[in-house]
Formats: C-alpha cells, structure tokens, sequence
C-alpha cells in the first residue's frame, strides 16, 4: 500500500486568453488519506507546477475574428518539447479560452481539438463562469477564503472581461462577470484609438461616451472612462446598483443579488500591472497599446473608496492557467465500478434524482420520480442522438441493501427502456455507496449496458461532468463543469 | 341514592374515564420518549463564528460544540452520554436472536468462553471452538472452499442485529461479481478475531471473512469489523489479517463495506496474501 503513496500524475492547463496564451505544466500528488482500518480514500495532497510557458500573444488571423489554429499548436508542440513532457503522459488537465477570445468564430472547434490532442484526459472549457471559478483558485482567493471567516472576493481582469468569483470557507458562492478589461479599448502613444471592441461599445454609448477609431483622446478623458468604468463595477459588486440582465457592462451572473464582501483579490494581466507605476499621461497609459495600465489603478483606488480590503494574489496574470492545470481534476471516491474500457468519456450532461432516507424507501415513489426524470430528459434531447449523461442520485445518506436493490431494479428498466441504445449508465452517487450500487446494475444489466458508477462527487443540475481513466485500478480523477447562467 | 351517593358515583366515573385516557396516553408517551438526533443536539448560543463551529462539528462525532451550563455540561448532553453508556453495555450483555441468524441459514456453534463474564476476563477461550463445534463444522460445512463466510457476535450482539441484513446480502452479491463461490457459513457465539484461525485449520478455505462486533463505545454500540485472512491458520500473526472497521450505519457504509469486502477477498486470492502484504 505504500508503494501507492505520494504518486504523481501529470496535468496540463492551457489558457488561450484576449491578449495571451499560456501553457503549464504540473504534478498532482495522490495519497491514501484514510487509515488501514476503513474504506480507501485518495486526495489530492499536492499540487506543484514544473513548467511555465512565457507569455505568448494569442494568434489571430487577420481580420482578428478567428484563432490562428496552426501557429498555436506549433508553438504548444514546442511547448511540451521544452517541458520535457509526452502528450501521451498527461493525464489530467483543462484547455480554457477566455475573456473575448471565446467569442471568436473557431473558438469550440478548436478547444475541443485541443483538449483531445494535449492528453489522454483534458477538457475543454468554456464559460465565463467557469473562467471566473479556475481563476479564483489559481489566484489564491480560494485558498484564503478557508482561513478567514469572511466573503473572499477574486476579481480577474484580462484584456477583454472582468471574471468575479466569490468564496466563503472554501465553497463556491457564485459568478460574475463584467465586461471590463485592457483590451477593450486599444490606443497608440499618441492617444490615438486604434481599437474599440464591439463588447464594450454599448456601454460607452449608453453614458454617452463618443469614442471613435483613428480619433485622437486625452489623458484626463481617457481616466474618466475608465474611472466610471471601474465605479460601475464595484458599484454593482457591492450592492449600491443592482443587478439588471439589461445592465451593458454584465456579461453574465449567476447571482441575482451579490452577498456583502470582505476582501479582495486582483488576478489576471491587470492584477500583475497593479505593481508598477501608475500612468500620468496618454503616453505612460499606452505602453502596450491599450488601456490596461490605467485600468489597473483605476480599479484599485475605487476598491479602496469602497472601503474594502485588498488582498495581494499569490498568482496574477496565470491564475487561471494555474487553476485550469491544477485544480480543474478531482479524484472520486475509492470504491467505486467502472468500466474502463468507457473511459475517458467526456461532457456528460447531469440528470439529478433527489431522494431522501425515507423517501427512496417508497417503491411507487422512487418509480415515479426516475420515469418522471426520465421522461423530461428524453423531451428536453429530442431529436439529439441519445448522447450518453450521467443519472446523480442525491439525499441519501443511508439506506439499506435491499431498498438499494429496488433502486437498481427501478433505474435499469427505466433506463432500459427510455434509452435502449446507450451502452453505458453512468451514475454518480453522493456518498460512499457507488460499489455497491455498481454491483446492483451491473447484477441486474447482466452485461448488455456497461454500469459506471462512483461517488463524493458534488455535482448539480446543469452542470456537466468528465470522468477520466482509472487511476491505481481504485479511482477516477473527474472534472465538474458548471454552467450556471442567468444571462450570456 | 342520595346527594352523596350520586357525587361519589361520578367522581368515580370521572377518574375511570381519566384512567382509560391514560391508557391511551401511555402509547403517546412512549412514542414522545424515541428521541431522534436533532431531539438530543444542542447548540452554543450566539457563537462569534457559526460557520467555524459546524465545520469543527461535521469532522467529528464527538461531543464538542455542546454548550455548558455553569462550568458543567447540559442536562442533556449528560443523559446521552448515560444513554450511549447503556447501549454500549446493552451490545455487549446482548445476544444475537435466532430469528436473524435463521434467516439468514446460519447454524450456530460455540466458542469455550463459558458465560460472558468468562468471556471478558479469558479473551483465549473466545479463539478456540468447542469440540462439538469442530465436530458440527465438520459435518456440515463444505471442505476447502473459496470463501468461507463466518458471523460472529464478538463484544456487540447488536452490531450484528443491526448490520448484517445490509452487509451480507451485500458481500454475497460481491462473491458473485468478482466470481467467487462461498462454503457453509455459520455463527460464532464467544467468538474472538482470532477463532478465524481455529476455523481455519478445520476448513481449509482459500480466505475467510469474519463479521464480528466490535468493542463498543460511546459514539456507537452497533460497529460492526470485517476481518478477513488469506489461508488462515495456526500461528497466523495480526500483520497478516486485513480489517475494515466502523461498519455502521453512522461511519462505514454496511452496504459499501460488504461491496468491497468482495473486491479485497479477490485481491487476496489473485495476490496470494492478505493483511500488510496484500496490494490494495
């Protein structure tokens, strides 16, 4: 058994952002943490990084609406040459695109590409949400929020949008996301605008803000823009405006009224300019041709009239790399049953059947409420292919066997008969019960459907769900996606 | 009938319906007397970090958080300590009841542990069976088999009440998973761990597993440990036996615990080797 502890596998994380990409690499250390005496339990005990890329300005085609595809993946083979690393070695691990290179024509084409050719389990994500969550817990926000008692804030400010993440105690409140960013606007060192991006537009419009490219902008004008640009933010982000789906400078929320907030965390390229000097002219302001030197201190100066506490990141600018590479994978409970001919398998979308202790007790009850699930789901897909998802049974926190066995016997002819041809069931289970309710199925299916099923996995409605290879013949590292939107 | 008589009449009829309402009462206070866990929690008023406190209560079942009075505990948390006292001798004074082992096809044999008080001074006797237990396993067990499948009451009859409807349904769709196959299993009354040895010798199994009650404590009276030896024997040493423990419904899932138990016993057979030399 010791020969297992302190195992490595190795991930990667790739963030294809506005202004830059960038590429890590790092090892995730496993180890036993239950004693000898009770059911396996692995954890991820460490989380190092062993390789940095340096920052690499994100390919566009010219007309800048499309990803350069070819020049990317050179430069990331080039990548995995100087790590030392073999695609076929990587064993966890996320590609993200972010900020407003997500909206960019070939951008899920070519993050699913990437996510298949850069190893054997790493995912493609997309999402402002998702984006904001990742960097949260590269920045260190996350970490922090389970050691004070307060609201932790981490706000990442990229070169096209603003992702907010709030944590308390390290859970997860919600999401947020501005369209604020460096790139939004672009300008030469003469002040003269050569870039206004199409996000940020109707809320210069809105207060009435006339920009035009080619135009000429002062210091002092260009410092009120963004000025009210950041007032506006924090404003929303403490509560004194609320939260409106028309409001131009939201991108997408998944709160609906933000929890009060004790401390923030500036992440992103804006989070790593925080350290220089702040710019007194168009000249200083446009070093990188944008306005991200200006929007860097703007921000921190309104965070201060609102009174709230600054934290430094611990990561800035590849936070949410850092958070892609090594903190999207999870390990799953120990005893579980798969079938690892199935794995990986990717994105599954979460069906969710709650039961209580008592409830599942109910065979009428139990019945009705599967078939009910069942039904909707298949309403909700029709047309699609039956493409595989994962059935998450939640709220029980004991039961016995043989209620159990009713369960199994209820779920495989339910699904059975609504889905015939999917050849696997996939069931995620709250508690420690996954191997015995595998066995169930796998007793009840008589091999004709492949049973899947593990457990202390958290997931939620909407969310969506990748389950890796088998790590020690035990576990499976699995990768929760949550969507939650309430406008995007 | 006078006045008096008539007054005296139905005071008497007053009482009567008041002591058949009792009656009906009683069944209405014996249910009031089945506490659930949220009857018998308490908390600490006004606490300056809620949120610290049930993190520190969700990590643990011991009795932190409870709240005082003076420099002492509740009321409260002083009869349930008293109560899980008496569960904890209740498990171990207990016994298993025929009807479960019936259910379940478990013949029973005994250890040389006498009476339970022998059996708590003299752990040694609880290891060796009786000779008419060597003889009963003899004639009705299968020799040699794959898995020998052995319950035994331990020091908590309860733990065994409680547990084993979910456990061994449980392991024996395991057997059937990893394709196993089980000999004549049977019951262990003054069982100790180490009476899988003595069986061991008679049988010959390939391994076997022993679902025995543990010590009781003060968190639960009902914990049940699965120990399980590959070729056990005479001289057999702890090092070489595997054990999950805490199987209840409050700690190791019965359920999940009788899934694995199959998952190891393959392990042990394919491997050889149990205990520290088995590869989990």
């Amino acid at each position: 058994m010791s020969r297992v502890e302190g195992q490595s596998i190795i991930s990667v994380g790739i963030d294809i952002g506005t202004s830059t990409t960038k590429f890590i690499v790092s090892h995730l250390k496993y180890a036993k943490v239950s004693s000898h005496f009770s059911l396996p339990r692995y954890e991820i005990v460490e989380r190092k990084i062993v390789y940095e890329s340096p920052m690499y300005l994100t390919p566009l085609k010219e007309k800048r609406d499309e990803i350069d595809l070819k020049t990317l993946t050179g430069w990331l083979e080039e990548q995995y040459k100087k790590a030392g690393v073999n695609v076929s070695e990587v064993k966890s691990g996320a590609v993200i695109i972010t900020g407003e290179t997500a909206t960019k024509k070939n951008a899920e084409s070519i993050l699913h590409y990437l996510a298949e050719k850069s190893g054997d389990f790493v995912v493609a994500i997309a999402g402002a949400s998702l984006e904001a969550l990742l960097a949260g817990k590269g920045s260190g926000a996350f970490l922090r929020s389970k050691e004070v008692k307060g609201t932790v804030a981490n706000i990442d400010i990229g070169g096209g949008t603003a992702n907010v993440v709030l944590f308390r105690r390290g859970k997860v409140l919600g999401t947020i996301t501005y369209h604020v960013g460096g790139r939004l606007i672009e300008l030469d060192q003469n002040g003269e605008i050569t870039f206004i991006s199409p996000s940020i537009e109707p809320w210069l419009h809105s207060k009435n803000y006339r920009l035009e490219v080619k135009k000429k902008i002062c210091f002092k004008e260009m410092q009120q823009i963004v000025q009210e640009m950041c007032k506006d933010m924090l404003n929303s982000l403490t509560g004194q405006k609320l939260i409106r789906l028309d409001d131009s400078l939201i991108h997408s929320t998944s709160f609906q009224v933000i929890p009060p907030i004790d401390e923030v965390m500036i992440s992103g390229g804006i989070g790593q300019l925080l350290e220089k000097e702040a710019p007194k002219t168009i000249y200083d302001t446009a070093v990188y041709g944008d306005i991200g030197p200006l929007l860097a201190h703007e921000v921190v100066k309104e965070i201060e009239n609102c009174s709230l506490k600054l934290i430094k990141a611990t990561q800035t600018s590849r936070a949410t790399v850092i958070g892609a590479g090594m903190q999207s994978a999870e390990i799953s409970g120990a005893t579980i049953h798969v079938a690892p001919s199935r794995l990986p398998i990717r994105n599954l979308p979460i069906m969710m059947i709650e039961l209580d202790n008592e409830q599942i007790k109910n065979r009428d009850y139990v019945y009705e409420q599967i078939k009910h699930a069942m039904i909707e789901w298949k309403q909700y897909f029709q047309g699609e292919q039956e493409i595989p998802f994962a059935i998450h049974i939640r709220g029980i926190s004991y039961c016995s066997y043989a209620v159990l066995k009713e369960v199994a016997k209820i779920l495989f002819s339910l699904y059975e008969k609504y889905f015939p041809r999917n050849p696997v069931l996939v069931v995620i289970c709250e508690n420690d019960i996954a191997k015995a309710l595998g066995q169930l199925l796998v007793l009840q299916s008589n091999n004709k459907v492949d049973i899947i099923s593990i457990d202390q996995v958290v997931v939620e409605q909407g969310d969506y769900i990748d389950i890796g290879e088998t790590i020690n013949q035990s576990m499976v590292p699995v990768v929760i996606k949550t969507l939650a939107f309430m406008k995007n | 009938m006078n006045q008096a008589d008539i007054q005296q009449e139905k005071l008497i009829m007053e009482l009567q319906t008041k002591i058949s309402d009792k009656i009906i009462d009683k069944d209405e206070d014996e249910k009031s007397f089945h506490y659930t866990v949220v009857d018998w929690s308490t908390y600490v008023p006004n606490p300056k970090f809620p949120e610290g406190i049930d993190e520190l209560r969700k990590v643990t079942p011991a009795r932190i958080g409870v709240w005082r009075t003076g420099t002492r505990p509740l009321t409260k948390t002083i009869l349930k300590l008293q109560l899980d006292h008496a569960a904890a001798v209740d498990a171990v004074n207990g016994e298993v009841s025929d009807s479960l082992l019936k259910e379940f096809n478990l013949f029973t044999v005994e250890t040389c542990y006498e009476n339970k008080e022998v059996y708590l001074k003299r752990p040694d006797k609880g290891r060796v069976l009786t000779e008419e237990a060597v003889k009963m396993i003899q004639e009705k067990c299968v020799k040699n088999p794959q898995v020998q499948i052995v319950v035994s009451d331990g020091l908590s009859a309860s733990a065994i009440e409680a547990n084993l409807r979910d456990i061994y349904p449980a392991l024996l769709d395991a057997l059937e998973v990893n394709g196993l196959t089980q000999g004549t299993p049977f019951f262990v009354k003054g069982g100790r761990v180490a009476c899988m040895d003595h069986i061991g010798e008679i049988l010959q199994p390939e391994v076997l597993v022993l679902l025995i009650g543990e010590r009781p404590g003060l968190v639960s009276a009902n914990s049940m440990s699965a120990y399980m030896c590959y070729r056990p024997r005479k001289g057999t040493i702890e090092s070489e036996r595997t054990v999950i423990s805490n199987i209840h419904s409050g700690g190791t899932l019965p359920v999940e615990a009788g899934a694995y138990i199959g998952t190891i016993l393959r392990k042990m057979i394919d491997q050889k080797a149990s205990g520290l030399h088995l590869e989990l």
